[in-house]
């Protein structure tokens, strides 16, 4: 990735930080803030960045409560009634696609979560994007340059989100192969991060993307209102999830998912997953592997 | 004939602080009016669709009139220093800054500072129309004022005027 943008993305994220707190981020070398992945902020404990290799003590003072309720406020441009549906998920983003987790005391209304305040800790996780991603698979998912159903299998922090956005963003922008309508059900907004309705993130110039709905009904409302020729989702957990993977498969679209696994057997184990390989709705698996600091993409063709 | 032209100078003088007085109270008035009709726009706006903070004080400068546009343009300006000073306190600041309004008025428009943007847009829109009732009240107190005081800095002014042109006669 260019080290460059890189740093340019980390004073980004920074932005966010009240002035105290982003003096103390800037201050961190330009070869660790090309590295950085997100700044920690805990109620009564110094800020932290984590890097690669761990969490790193970046301010000399504790944080306030009153910084991490400033911090809420520039995220969220002094709008939290803009971003409320957000804030209850425990997130908003911000320009830039970055992402400010949050965790304070929860208020309930009729079982559900209400507001979120008194926040006690809060992350800022800064948005990366790896373009090029799926360079090493693209040409296996789609034989004769068209994109084949896929599921990308992998365990949590593999990349499956960065290569899935840089797969619809390929197949989107016809990189590599024929271009199609792309539709994004992307339900905590993790992989175009829309802001003010646009992708923070790039997903490709064909792809339209439904945000902040459970993923079941996302991917049946692109169904209906955007004529896809290609439906993709982030992390299928749920039996409505795959109901509506197989409905769309029905329809002749081709699906673009990520699943929490490591191997065939894997899935093949999982009630929730048999439907997707024994109905051949899924051609193409990839599994994300990491060695060494690098990761290991194998493609396994599905029996159709 | 100098102490002709004297005297009219100072019957003049006396009559202009009158006037002034007067048109001061008028002022007054107006400001209050035009700081209602853009708490009712603010309104209007989180009722039609919430937008973000620094898109509703953008439509309300344009949209706007004298002090409330000042107000709002300047908030908007504020917006983007908001890692430098929270909104409420830029609010509170900004609010002082209005002269125009009064000491009642201001003190009346800040807790608005406190509300805005920090909660659902429901709740933003009854604190906006809380302050708005109260504004309103106080614009009527001040018109009425200036209608019962208005005339009589007026004719203080000419009185006092005509009161030193005889005595320096």
């Amino acid at each position: 990735m260019d080290r460059e943008q890189s740093i340019r993305e980390y004073v980004q994220a920074a932005g966010a930080l009240p002035q105290r707190l982003r003096q103390e981020a800037l201050m961190l070398p330009r070869e660790d803030q090309c590295r950085a992945e997100e700044f920690r902020l805990r109620a009564g404990r110094p800020m932290s960045v984590v890097l690669p290799e761990g969490e790193r003590v970046l301010s000399r003072g504790p944080v306030h409560s009153r910084e991490l309720e400033q911090l809420v406020e520039i995220a969220s441009r002094a709008s939290l009634h803009a971003v409320l549906d957000q804030v209850r998920r425990g997130y908003l983003t911000m320009a830039g696609g970055h992402r400010v987790g949050l965790c304070g005391t929860v208020s309930l209304r009729e079982g559900e979560i209400h507001s979120l305040s008194r926040y006690s800790s809060a992350d800022v996780r800064i948005a990366r994007q790896v373009k090029g991603a799926a360079d090493p698979v693209r040409d296996a998912l789609c034989p004769g340059g068209r994109l084949t159903s896929t599921l990308i299998l992998a365990p949590p922090g593999m990349g499956k989100t960065t290569l899935l956005r840089d797969l619809i963003r390929q197949v989107s922008d016809g990189v590599g192969c024929r271009p199609l309508r792309v539709s994004l059900a992307d339900e905590r907004g993790e992989v175009a991060a829309l802001y003010g309705g646009v992708p923070q993130l790039e997903v490709g110039g064909r792809t339209d993307v439904v945000e902040g709905c459970p993923k079941a009904q996302g991917l049946m409302l692109l169904l209906r209102a955007m004529n896809p020729q290609v439906l993709a989702a982030d992390e299928i957990t749920a039996p409505e999830d795959v109901a509506a993977l197989r409905t769309a498969a029905g329809c002749g679209v081709t699906l673009l998912a990520t699943a929490h696994g490591e191997s065939r057997a894997d899935l093949e184990r999982r009630s929730l997953y048999r439907p997707l390989l024994e109905e051949h709705i899924v051609q193409r698996l990839v599994r994300i592997r990491g060695t060494g600091g690098q990761r290991i993409y194998t493609v396994e063709e599905l029996g159709v | 004939m100098m102490r002709l032209v004297g005297a009219a100078l100072v019957a003049a003088g006396t009559a202009w602080l009158g006037f002034r007085a007067a048109a001061a109270l008028g002022c007054r008035v107006r400001a209050l009016e035009v700081m209602v009709q853009g708490l009712a726009l603010l309104e209007q706006e989180l009722e039609l669709d919430g937008p973000p903070l620094p898109e509703l004080m953008e439509r309300l400068a344009r949209s706007g009139r004298g002090p409330a546009q000042a107000l709002f343009r300047d908030c908007r300006q504020a917006l983007d220093r908001l890692e430098e000073e929270p909104f409420p306190q830029a609010w509170h600041r900004l609010v002082r800054a209005r002269d125009e309004l009064g000491r009642a008025g201001q003190e009346t428009l800040m807790p608005l500072g406190d509300t805005l943007g920090r909660c659902g847009c429901e709740d933003q829109r009854k604190a906006a129309a809380c302050v708005r009732l109260r504004l309103t009240e106080l614009a009527r107190q001040a018109e009425e004022e200036r209608r019962r005081q208005s005339k009589v800095y007026q004719v203080l002014g000419l009185a006092g005027g005509a009161f030193l042109v005889i005595l320096l006669l």
